[in-house]
């Protein structure tokens, strides 16, 4: 009841600070926004850089033969599923042209083609196995963009010269997406992860919220009434809830209206944002119960926030620290973050069209974890504030 | 004055470290009786309500109310105490009624009740007409009249004042002041004040403590008897003949310190011996400056136990 009492008083409260409500509830669905301004509706286009040396060769009907131009054509030519090109090439006059280029990342990689590229195609097309040529690439190996760069330009003069050339390949490699990956744009693979990155930050909110009752002195005047650590917590904790709930679901519509196309029922991804909010927040009650002002537990947030951003395959997959074996699956030791398992269901159910039941694994993970970071808060809280000192 | 004990400290000592907040607190709180807890900024008095009221748990000692010990696991005795802290505690973006509403209802009343009792208790402290503002839009002495209000909603048995005057405007020390004395012996009232005439003008009792120690407790009257019988005679001096005069004003009056620049004499009659004091003075060529004459207050009693003046 008096959680009841707590959720209605802090409801008020958050309805009453406009700018802050605003900024929460505008902070996902902005950064969706941004991801579609900044991929344009679709993905990244790879710049190459190609310095083409290729002299051509006059064929016996008299026309030109320039294999480097159709090499750069073919480049042009390479787009995505929905018709965006994928690759840009940016014509170099020589290699020391290209390092600046490469260096201030106008490039993510560069192929040169050789003065006898021409010739030397010419001269296949016309039986002669004997001669071969050069084609130099390379780039900044540390650029996360080159391997994708250089990878689909090499493929596409791979394809050039085997259709130039009239050769057969030796092995044809055919590829099989998973679900509908194949057709996803890039700001379509980002939007799970912008979701869960507003969902990561609600630890400042919770954290924060109840540091204030703690700060002000508030929580001195509440300890003379009968209130428990499960009351004040669990207030607050279902008022944020409703605001990461009200977040997710702007966030969702925000993204569909500006094309994003969920594989899965889109009702299961905000059912697994909520979940994935709840837990975050229990965590975040785990964090108050630490501090003693709104200043320390925004200090104190940065250091499960970051564990979250960085350890649970949000922004880059991580390798799997094995704990213990449950009923067959294997525990990690990243799966005491709650983004681990939300970015698992997102993705399964936006991108690869899983249901409900596809993802129950991790929705169980993540009820559990919530009631666990809830209850860890809650007694910690107890005993650190709520307790005579 | 009734003397049926409502609330006991026995042995109550506080440490912070190595500083010890509060030594050995003793003292009975009778039914209905204001008890003021006298003392300097420091002296260990919020320490002290706070254990008194179950806020803070002393490292020794016990506190109980009505014969029942005061504990984490019963919140039930709690409930009978109302406190209101020194700082203004509020929640700022609530309105004066839905603040009252909330912390009445954690209290376990009736959001109609809780309600009810807000908007008398607003009548009480002229604070009707801001009923439904937000506690963020009140002035200074608004703020601190909720703040007082909010520790009477559920009708506490035990009411704790932490300097119930201290920010107060002109106006709105008045007000509150007239309404503690109206509750004075209805409820039992305990406040903090490094006051001397508040401790003298509102409490039954005065517990004087210094540096974690409570020295005595007694009514003003009696209190201010035990430094002596009659007015007191204050006189501004130079520094240097303060003692001199001290040690000649001794045959003629029993009772003369010197403090500083001030000598001060006690004596019944103290009126009719001034001009025998006075020449005395000029005698000696100690030039004295401005003379006053007061009635004996519990800053003689502070002066007495310490050594110093209360604000000092």
């Amino acid at each position: 009841m008096r959680t009841l009492i707590v959720f209605r008083k802090t409801m008020r409260e958050i309805s009453r600070d406009k700018w802050m409500l605003g900024l929460t509830l505008a902070f996902a669905p902005f950064f969706v926004f941004l991801y579609w301004l900044w991929f344009q509706g679709g993905s990244t286009v790879y710049p190459i850089a190609v310095i083409n040396l290729d002299t051509s060769v006059q064929l016996v009907d008299g026309s030109v033969y320039n294999a480097g131009e159709e090499v750069c054509a073919a480049i042009r030519a390479i787009t995505y599923a929905d018709g965006r090109p994928l690759l840009k090439v940016v014509p170099v006059s020589d290699q020391a042209a290209v390092e600046p280029i490469l260096r201030d990342r106008k490039a993510t990689a560069f192929i040169q083609i050789p003065a006898d590229f021409s010739q030397t195609l010419q001269a296949i097309q016309a039986g002669d196995r004997s001669v071969t040529t050069s084609i130099t690439f390379g780039g900044d190996l540390s650029n996360t963009y080159y391997m994708i760069g250089a990878n689909m330009a090499l493929t596409t003069v791979e394809a050039y010269v085997q259709q130039a050339t009239g050769q057969k390949p030796l092995v044809n490699y055919i590829e099989k997406p998973l679900g509908a990956s194949a057709t996803r744009t890039e700001f379509e693979t980002y939007v799970p992860g912008t979701l869960i990155f507003s969902i990561i930050l609600l630890i400042f909110l919770a954290a924060m919220s109840v540091a204030r009752e703690i700060e002000t002195g508030a929580l001195r005047r509440l300890q003379l009434t009968p209130m428990t650590s499960i009351d004040l917590l669990g207030g607050i904790t279902l008022a944020l809830l409703l605001v990461g709930a009200a977040s997710s679901l702007l966030s969702f519509l925000m993204a569909l209206a500006l094309g994003f196309n969920s594989q899965g029922p889109v009702w299961v991804a905000i059912l697994v944002s909520v979940v994935a909010s709840l837990s975050v927040i229990g965590l975040g009650m785990v964090v108050a119960s630490l501090t003693r002002s709104v200043s320390q537990a925004f200090v104190v947030a940065n250091f499960p926030l970051a564990l979250m951003m960085f350890f649970s395959g949000v922004i880059f997959p991580m390798p799997a620290v094995k704990l213990f074996t449950i009923a067959g699956r294997t525990i990690s030791l990243y799966d005491i973050l709650p983004p681990t398992h939300a970015v698992v269901a997102l993705n399964k159910i936006l991108t690869l069209g899983a249901s409900l039941g596809d993802v129950a694994y991790e929705l169980i993970a993540l009820v559990v974890l919530s009631v666990l970071y809830f209850l860890a808060g809650a007694w910690l809280f107890q005993r650190m504030h709520l307790r005579s000192a | 004055m009734s003397t049926i004990t409502v609330l006991q400290a026995r042995g109550l000592t506080k440490r912070y470290g190595t500083l010890t907040a509060v030594k050995d607190l003793s003292l009975d709180v009778f039914d209905g009786e204001v008890l003021g807890l006298l003392g300097p900024n420091g002296a260990g008095k919020t320490t002290s309500i706070n254990m008194l009221c179950g806020l803070l748990k002393p490292d020794s000692g016990r506190v109980s109310i009505h014969g029942k010990i005061i504990s984490n696991a019963d919140a039930s005795l709690r409930l009978r105490v109302g406190v209101c802290p020194q700082d203004i505690v509020l929640w700022k973006t609530l309105t004066c009624l839905e603040q009252m509403q909330f912390i009445g209802e954690m209290y376990g009343m009736k959001g109609k009740s809780a309600r009810q009792r807000g908007e008398q208790l607003f009548k009480e402290l002229d604070l009707s007409e801001k009923k439904d503002k937000l506690a963020r839009t009140l002035s200074g002495g608004m703020q601190r009249r909720l703040n007082l209000a909010l520790a009477l909603v559920h009708d506490p048995e035990i009411l704790v004042l932490d300097e119930p005057e201290a920010g107060l405007d002109p106006q709105s020390r008045v007000l509150v002041r007239e309404y503690i004395k109206s509750l004075a012996h209805r409820k039992t009232i305990i406040l903090t004040t490094h006051n001397l005439d508040e401790a003298d003008r509102m409490a039954d009792r005065v517990a004087i403590i210094d540096h974690g120690l409570l020295l005595t407790v007694d009514t003003p009257e009696a209190l201010k008897r035990t430094v002596g019988e009659g007015d007191v005679l204050e006189i501004e001096m130079d520094k240097d003949a303060t003692e001199q005069a001290r040690v000649v004003l001794a045959s003629i009056v029993r009772e003369v310190t010197a403090t500083n620049h001030t000598l001060v004499i006690r004596a019944r009659g103290v009126v009719e011996l001034l001009p025998a004091i006075l020449n005395v003075l000029h005698r000696l060529d100690a030039n004295p400056g401005e003379v006053r004459l007061r009635a004996n207050s519990l800053e003689d009693v502070f002066l007495s136990l310490t050594g110093r003046r209360l604000r000092e």
